[in-house]
């Protein structure tokens, strides 16, 4: 008796520090269409999320200790999301996406565009699929916008996750796809910073022979990886800071050509940096600030 | 109308034509295999090669108003792939020909989302303008492609037959007898380790609705047709309550087309793509334009399909 007391007890006391009940409450609070068989339009499953969403919200809470500001806002209905992308792996996405499900309120899923290279990895593209991601093709992206979702884009794509630590909040080209997109389906854009996750897997070197036997953009190499194996994908527990902006709605012509878009862009980059720089200025530089 | 209906010894031609929107019509059905259930299609049957002079006497002597064709060969039948290539193809090359000749009013031509091949470059969500990939990777899907094409390019050339060509989505249902439906019937259906695609399906009652709803309202096109939601392939298998057999996520098509060989049974080695990634297509245009919506949710159609 008193073995099952003290368990109850326990569980409870890990219930509470997980907030297993706050992300289930959330989880029914999100508005999605569902099918029948419980799937929405692009392969998001509410049950999967129950058992995914607390795993990455122990990191998101405990681990890289993530604080958000200007949750406020967040807006309602279709809203292109565009944030600065480093660390190797993505853990900026994931954390922004926690951030915009744990404290937007209604909760909110982001809709991050993955590489297209992804698909081929077998679980992790299913898990993602799950998680509410598709792979970035201008066509999702309408389709995702059409149907007034939030879509979380990195511009930077692998040549931001790629770049070396001594490179970090250094923000690479951004293309103009995302903002064509925007402004044919009249999405505002939401600038997001995050600072701290470039330093979770500090890049000091890069392989390239080996990312091209692989398919991949860009193969690694950190003080960890790939020396320590699997030990080395221990990501570092830098604190995260996600920042985002004032959203921000621009009036141009869908079709104008590169030059004129890039003057938009280059406006956005701005905000983006800035936000870096309070970010970088309240949270600390460093990997241990 | 007089309605002259390929492929009549498969499922789909008989639940078209004895829909009961379908009895105003008088329906003649033809097809190259035995007409086992002749007895089901509710009108005349003949056993004929579409790429005969057989077809011409007939479409020349009937005179039809319309035209199903829904008679496309599969690759899980006992056709070798020249002969199915020459039915497939040149079969309905020569029914188009006809079609014009003859002046039949409307044509409906049932193509497959296959067509769009199983690729990592597809969005998901295809519209009909998407590239028909399905050539790049599988010769064995080349006369599906051809098929395909034809019709698209017939319903061009000749406005005066109203064409539609229509690409399903996984068609499922008790009757109907395609690989994957098969496969599930059986209680056996492969996956690939670490995969778990989305895929579409649509109930073959809801299939010949949406064929009937062009008959009924004639609309040149291409148009995708799909059920109500997207479902990945595990809760597929489990609503079925069959069991998947893992596969490694490095097997190729190559290896599969060995095995099967080796065991001597067909299988269509082109699957082992559509088990990785997600062929999913956009269907609203056809939804808008037929004012069609399926009745039968994804989770009845599959639940239908469990033994009884």
């Amino acid at each position: 008796m008193s073995f099952s007391n003290s368990l109850d007890q326990w569980i409870k006391g890990l219930k509470n520090a997980t907030e297993y009940d706050v992300i289930n409450a959330r989880i029914d609070d999100l508005s999605l269409e569902l099918n029948s068989a419980g799937f929405d339009r692009w392969g998001l499953h509410k049950e999967s999320l129950r058992s995914i969403a607390p795993v990455i919200h122990v990191l998101y809470r405990h681990y890289f200790r993530v604080k958000v500001s200007g949750i406020q806002n967040f807006p309602e209905g279709r809203v292109v999301v565009v944030g600065n992308h480093g660390g190797q792996l993505p853990i900026d996405a994931l954390m922004v996406g926690l951030a915009s499900f744990m404290e937007a309120s209604p909760p909110r899923i982001c809709r991050a565009m993955i590489e297209r290279w992804i698909p081929d990895i077998p679980f992790i593209s299913t898990l993602f699929n799950r998680m509410g991601a598709v792979v970035g093709d201008p066509k999702v992206c309408r389709d995702l916008l059409q149907h007034d979702q939030p879509v979380l884009v990195f511009p930077e794509g692998a040549r931001g996750t790629g770049k070396l630590y001594k490179d970090r909040y250094q923000l690479q080209k951004f293309g103009t796809g995302f903002l064509r997109l925007a402004l044919e389906s009249q999405a505002p854009i939401l600038p997001v910073a995050i600072v701290g996750a470039e330093e979770v897997y500090p890049g000091v070197g890069n392989i390239k022979s080996l990312a091209k036997i692989l398919g991949a953009p860009y193969f690694p190499v950190t003080p960890l990886f790939p020396w320590l194996g699997p030990l080395g994908l221990v990501p570092l527990p830098s604190q995260i800071h996600v920042r985002f902006a004032e959203p921000i709605r621009i009036d141009a012509d869908p079709l104008a050509p590169e030059e004129e878009l890039q003057k938009h862009v280059q406006h956005l980059k701005a905000i983006i940096r800035e936000q870096i720089q309070v970010g970088l200025r309240e949270r600390g530089e460093g990997i241990f600030p | 109308m007089k309605i002259l209906v390929t492929g009549a010894s498969g499922a789909t031609a008989r639940l078209v034509a004895s829909a009961p929107i379908g009895q105003d019509h008088e329906w003649v059905g033809v097809d190259p295999r035995p007409l086992k259930s002749a007895g089901y299609f509710p009108g005349k049957t003949h056993v004929i090669n579409y790429a005969s002079r057989q077809l011409d006497d007939l479409m020349k002597q009937e005179q039809f108003d319309a035209v199903l064709h829904l008679g496309r060969i599969r690759d899980s039948q006992n056709y070798s792939h020249h002969h199915r290539f020459e039915l497939n193809v040149v079969g309905t090359q020569r029914l188009l020909e006809l079609c014009e000749k003859t002046k039949v009013k409307q044509l409906v031509v049932l193509s497959t989302y296959h067509v769009y091949g199983a690729h990592r470059l597809n969005s998901l969500y295809l519209t009909e303008d998407s590239p028909l990939r399905a050539i790049q990777t599988y010769a064995d899907l080349s006369d599906a492609v051809e098929l395909d094409h034809a019709s698209t390019t017939f319903m061009w050339k000749v406005p005066h037959v109203t064409t539609t060509v229509l690409r399903p989505v996984n068609v499922i249902g008790r009757h109907v007898k395609n690989t994957l439906t098969s496969m599930l019937k059986a209680g056996l259906c492969p996956r690939m380790v670490g995969f778990d695609p989305l895929m579409q399906f649509i109930d073959e009652k809801d299939m010949a609705r949406a064929i009937l709803s062009v008959l009924g309202a004639p609309e040149p096109g291409v148009y995708n047709v799909a059920g109500e939601g997207v479902i990945p392939l595990s809760q597929v298998i489990a609503q079925v309550g069959a069991r998947s057999v893992p596969v490694p996520p490095l097997v190729t098509s190559g290896m599969i087309r060995a095995i099967a060989k080796m065991l001597g049974v067909r299988f269509p080695a082109y699957f082992v793509d559509f088990f990785k990634y997600p062929v999913i297509l956009k269907d609203e245009s056809f939804r808008e334009k037929f004012q069609y919506q399926p009745k039968v949710t994804t989770l009845q159609a599959l639940s239908n399909l469990r033994p009884l």
